[in-house]
């Protein structure tokens, strides 16, 4: 992996110069939302693309061992092995990105991926997700215990009650904090974008939590009514890029909650391109949270593969 | 193509590139293959295709030969206008309801060949969404419906004849004819290149919709030699052109002097400020800047001003984004070239280059490109070269930032980002701008009007506002059509005045002195030399100083200085000053009357009459000066919209003989009720009462140097008038050879013009000024403004 950001001091003027025109975000998304990416191969490349960007996850009350397991071996071979040979892609290392839990499956996660010989990392989800309302004390002991299971990333959820009320020395000493719990395992810090109120607030908390450490941003816990929109997502990669031009350490980006298609993820990818770059289309700086949106990329490539559509039982379940 | 489809997944998945885009053309090229490839004329409903014409090939983007089209000869352009004519006369007995039928019959038709219209649009290098269009016919035709009751007393123009250069986009070209057709005028289209094939598809879709054969025609060939010879056709009422300045010349200089009232669009060489205050989020106005520069056809040039607190910000974040963008197709092969040539100048006085990659010594692409560091005094800054190249000026304050956009020839419109309500308004009305754009850029939709100011055309397309153009009061006289005399440009006015020599006269009646006006003083003419102001029998009534070019230089010096703070008193205050004008006149009516009557040789009853109708104007004026306002129009998107009347600025009057109190006190009103300053010539054969009206001037409390009334030789004051270029607008009421001049003079700098030929008005009598006909009141009003559109889009 490429070198993490080390985060700096808090720049309180910096954040407070924030400002975002919200009608001209949301015109700069539909003009993304428009970028065609042609069809065919090219369709097919992005799409394998995406799969290689998903944290392959399941937050469920009901996760036990044997469903974990599931989701680590799709993880490991997300599409078919037989399409993967026709497009002459199987011998290049299809697999998500990694699988992401809830604290308590990090340990039956770990165990089933070593047992299949996969190097793929274990991501945890932590701090009294999805609402950060428990005291600062269990949430790192949270993040500490997620770790020492085996956990290599820890996707953290900020405290929305800071950043509403502009305590935003207070969350970055929290997020500092988690950041040192969750010692050599890489951060994702969870905005919940749906709770914060503006753009203005999610550029600022984006800048704060980048300032505090954080290796990825992440936009939403998926529990919230608005999940990863292409607005705020813009706001946030808008962050990424000033927070790069200012300190020179690329922060990776996260999109996560309601994302379901194909055609979904080819946007995400198109957005990263047009605002960040090339570099940030691999899943080192950029990760796509879902669940479900798999079933549905595998369906597209098999289309391309064999020009017709499976019926949900030609393909793998998780 | 073969390298592109051997592209495997792997190599794709790599480079993560987008793909060629596919772009079919298959319906436009079924539609083309129709017409074998060799599209006619659109006239009187049908394709014509007559023998033995010179043919223009319409070529694509990649300089492949679409099909050809048909240069029209002067009998075509006969047969266009008699079915023009002929179409005019059904189109215009129908009612409002029927106009707007067929023009809600539109958008359907629109809607259903979508497809074709918007390839052919693709095909010609004209790129435009079906829904724009669209847009613009249900506008149109709702007001097509609305005429008669929110236009009353106004009747269409006639055949209006619609001139368009090659790089107007259709939107423009649309944004002439609809209205025209609503409005109920028959129309010929003169398209230009890549107008050609859209214009020729759309007349055929219009039919379709059931629009009567004649009421769009559409003529293909050069623009400046079919203008003028529609201009020579005494069937044409109107011409109005859009598009660039350099043709926007050769037509008017080609049309001039036949009669014809002709008005200029100039949008596409117009150059914009695209401003960036530090209090702008600074990533959405850089997406803005990438989105309107780096393409291949460019609606306006564009110059990006930036605060220079934030400097370094926009401009890494320019060169992020600008790192990934591939070459951009240049419109022409002579632009490389030019593009160099300024690149290297730029260089050369300092600038930096932001550049993707150094661009290839050849071939048709050239790098996004923005010119760093560059003072407004540099050639590229003054005029901008064409291709996908920008350049960025600094400023230091807010304020610096608006004078530095105003300091421009144009005026047709600003981009301003700032998240600072109080700047972003108070700069959108301190900008010399048709549209101002807060926090986004061109944005286009027909209900704001696009009014360019300065250079960048002379009429008001959009909106309520721009219906104007195609309507005249229904009582005034038209311009008289006849065929230009000829006309030596370069000496009109020049001619000296007669020289007066020492008479003998009664001693006790020796003829009074009169001064002139001129900023605000009484004072002699500047050369010295004066001239006898004769009554009816020939006798010498008063001498008044025979004023030319200089006198006209001060006078606008001082109303240049004077106008802005008129403009800026609030509209109360310019009413209480006109009412107290209208008091001082009161006071003297006695002497005007007898002046009026002493110089025109009317009974003194008559006269009485008249300089009591002048008191009543004048109160008119007074009380609609807080009275006319502009509106808050639907905005295309949510958001706020505002048009507001704006004062041209400085306004030179030529005033007729008939009523001369009476239509001097009324063109003052208006000019003056506005906003504006004016320089007013009073009649060269009645100045009499004129004079004596200065001395109204002087007690009244308008600040001096607002109105400056000068005596003298008419032609030569014309001449003087015309080349003054901070005068914005002349009213002429004077000879054809006066119309013909300023038609061909007022070009370059461009004035707003309104003429009127003397011939006409004294065959009226001066029955307009005398009319209580509010249509012309309204029509007075709307030639003293200028329209601006602010547009603040929200979320």
């Amino acid at each position: 992996m490429s070198a993490r950001n080390p985060g700096m001091h808090l720049d309180l003027e910096w954040v407070s110069k924030v400002r975002v025109n919200t009608q001209a975000v949301h015109k700069r998304a539909q003009q993304i939302q428009g970028r065609k990416v042609a069809k065919k191969q090219w369709q097919a490349a992005w799409l394998l693309k995406a799969v290689t960007c998903i944290d392959l996850t399941t937050l469920a009350g009901d996760d036990t061992p044997s469903n974990v397991h599931r989701l680590c071996m799709k993880a490991t071979q997300p599409i078919r092995h037989d399409l993967l040979k026709s497009m002459d892609m199987h011998d290049k290392g299809i697999s998500t990105a990694a699988v992401c839990v809830y604290p308590s499956r990090v340990a039956d996660a770990v165990k089933s991926l070593k047992a299949a010989n996969s190097s793929l990392p274990v991501a945890s989800v932590a701090t009294g997700f999805p609402a950060g309302q428990t005291p600062l004390k269990t949430r790192l002991e949270e993040v500490q215990m997620a770790v020492k299971d085996g956990a290599a990333e820890i996707d953290i959820v900020i405290n929305r009650t800071l950043a509403l009320t502009g305590q935003w020395a207070a969350l970055y000493d929290e997020i500092r904090q988690f950041r040192e719990a969750c010692g050599d395992a890489h951060m994702k810090s969870i905005l919940a974008v749906g709770e914060l109120g503006t753009f203005t607030n999610v550029y600022k908390a984006s800048l704060v939590s980048m300032m505090a450490g954080s290796d990825f941003i992440k936009t939403s816990t998926g529990k919230e009514s608005v999940n990863a929109t292409y607005p705020v997502a813009i706001v946030m990669v808008r962050a990424i890029r000033d927070y790069y031009l200012k300190t020179g350490h690329k922060v990776g980006f996260k999109p996560a909650g309601g994302i379901r298609t194909a055609q979904e993820s080819v946007v995400w990818l198109t957005l990263m391109k047009e605002e960040l770059g090339d570099d940030w289309l691999n899943p080192h700086l950029f990760r796509l949270g879902a669940s479900s949106l798999l079933a549905d990329i595998e369906r597209q490539i098999y289309h391309y593969v064999t020009g017709r559509y499976p019926a949900y039982h030609e393909l793998p379940m998780v | 193509m073969a390298g592109v489809s051997t592209k495997t997944v792997h190599d794709i998945f790599q480079t993560m590139e987008y793909g060629p885009s596919s772009t079919s053309t298959a319906t436009a090229q079924s539609w083309l293959e129709k017409h074998s490839r060799t599209l006619g004329f659109f006239i009187d409903g049908k394709f014509s295709h007559p023998a033995d014409r010179q043919t223009q090939d319409v070529i694509d983007s990649k300089a492949a030969v679409v099909c050809s089209t048909v240069c029209a000869q002067a009998e075509d352009v006969a047969s266009a206008v008699s079915s023009a004519a002929a179409g005019f006369k059904t189109w215009s007995q129908l009612s409002c309801y029927q106009r707007a039928k067929v023009l809600l019959k539109l958008p359907g038709v629109l809607q259903r060949h979508s497809q074709c219209v918007s390839e052919v649009c693709e095909l010609s290098q004209s790129t435009t969404s079906p829904a724009v269009l669209i847009r613009l016919a249900q506008y149109y035709a709702s007001w097509a419906q609305l005429r008669d009751t929110r236009m009353p007393e106004w009747s269409p123009q006639g055949v209006v004849t619609v001139v368009v250069s090659d790089d107007c986009s259709v939107y423009f070209l649309l944004l002439k004819v609809l209205p025209a057709l609503a409005m109920g005028n028959a129309v010929i289209v003169v398209p230009g290149k890549t107008t050609a094939l859209p214009g020729l598809l759309l007349a055929q879709l219009f039919m379709e919709a059931g629009m009567p054969a004649g009421v769009l025609n559409v003529l293909t060939g050069s623009e400046a030699s079919l203008a003028a010879k529609m201009a020579q056709n005494p069937q044409v009422n109107y011409l109005t052109f859009s598009g660039c300045r350099q043709t926007g010349e050769a037509v008017a200089k080609a049309a001039a002097g036949w009669g014809v009232p002709m008005t200029f669009s100039l949008s596409s060489s117009s150059v914009c400020p695209f401003i960036i205050f530090e209090s702008a989020d600074l990533d959405s106005a850089v997406d803005g800047v990438i989105e309107l520069a780096f393409k291949k056809k460019r609606d306006f040039q564009w110059v990006l001003c930036v605060q220079e607190s934030v400097l370094d910000s926009v401009v890494a974040r320019l060169k992020t984004r600008m790192a990934e963008m591939k070459g951009v197709p240049l419109a022409s092969d002579p632009d490389r070239s030019i593009i160099d040539a300024a690149i290297q100048e730029a260089q050369q006085q300092g600038a930096t280059l932001i550049q993707s990659c150094p661009p290839a010594s050849t071939g048709g692409l050239y790098p996004p490109t923005v010119l760093c560091g560059l003072a407004p005094s540099c050639e590229s800054v003054i005029s901008p070269p064409p291709g996908p190249v920008l350049p960025l000026i600094t400023f230091r304050s807010s304020a610096e930032g608006v004078t530095l956009g105003n300091h421009s020839p144009h005026g047709q419109a600003a981009s301003i980002w700032t998240e600072d309500l109080t700047l972003a308004l108070e700069s959108a009305k301190s900008l010399c701008v048709g549209s101002v754009w807060v926090n986004c850029h061109s944005v286009m939709d027909p209900a704001l009007p696009l009014c360019g100011r300065r250079d960048s055309g002379n009429c008001t397309d959009g909106g309520r506002e721009g219906l104007y153009q195609f309507l005249r009061p229904s009582l005034s006289p038209s311009l008289p059509r006849s065929s230009p005399s000829s006309v030596n440009y370069a000496d009109f006015g020049s001619a000296p005045s007669k020289f007066m020599i020492p008479e003998v006269f009664d001693p006790s009646s020796v003829p009074r002195f009169y001064s002139q006006l001129v900023g605000g003083q009484m004072r002699k003419a500047d050369s010295g030399s004066s001239r006898s102001v004769l009554a009816p029998g020939g006798a010498v009534l008063a001498h008044c100083p025979d004023g030319g070019r200089k006198d006209v230089r001060n006078a606008v010096e001082a109303a240049n200085k004077v106008q802005p703070g008129w403009m800026k008193k609030s509209p109360a205050a310019r009413s209480q000053s006109l009412y107290s004008l209208a008091d001082s006149l009161e006071k003297r009516r006695q002497d005007l009357a007898v002046s009026i009557q002493t110089q025109t040789g009317i009974p003194l009853e008559e006269a009485e009459k008249e300089v009591e109708l002048s008191i009543s104007k004048l109160s008119d004026w007074a009380a609609r000066c807080d009275k006319e306002q502009g509106g808050t129009p639907f905005p295309p998107q949510s958001g706020s919209a505002l048009s507001t009347p704006e004062a041209l600025g400085v306004l030179g009057v030529i005033l007729p003989n008939s009523k001369p109190l009476l239509s001097l006190v009324s063109v003052l009103g208006a000019a003056v009720a506005m906003g504006n300053a004016v320089i007013m010539v009073p009649s060269e054969k009645y100045p009499f009462p004129a004079l004596e009206f200065t001395q109204v001037l002087q007690a009244s409390d308008l600040p001096g140097g607002l109105v400056s009334i000068i005596t003298g030789g008419r032609d030569q004051l014309t001449q003087a008038l015309a080349n003054h270029s901070v005068i914005q607008g002349i009213w002429y009421w004077g000879s054809k050879e006066g119309c013909q001049f300023l038609q061909y003079c007022c070009v370059s700098p461009l004035k707003r013009l309104w003429l009127h030929c003397e011939e006409e008005e004294e065959k009226e009598a001066g029955k307009i000024w005398t009319d209580l006909n509010p249509s012309f009141q309204e029509e007075l009003w709307r030639k003293a403004v200028v329209w601006k559109s602010i547009w603040i889009p929200t979320a």
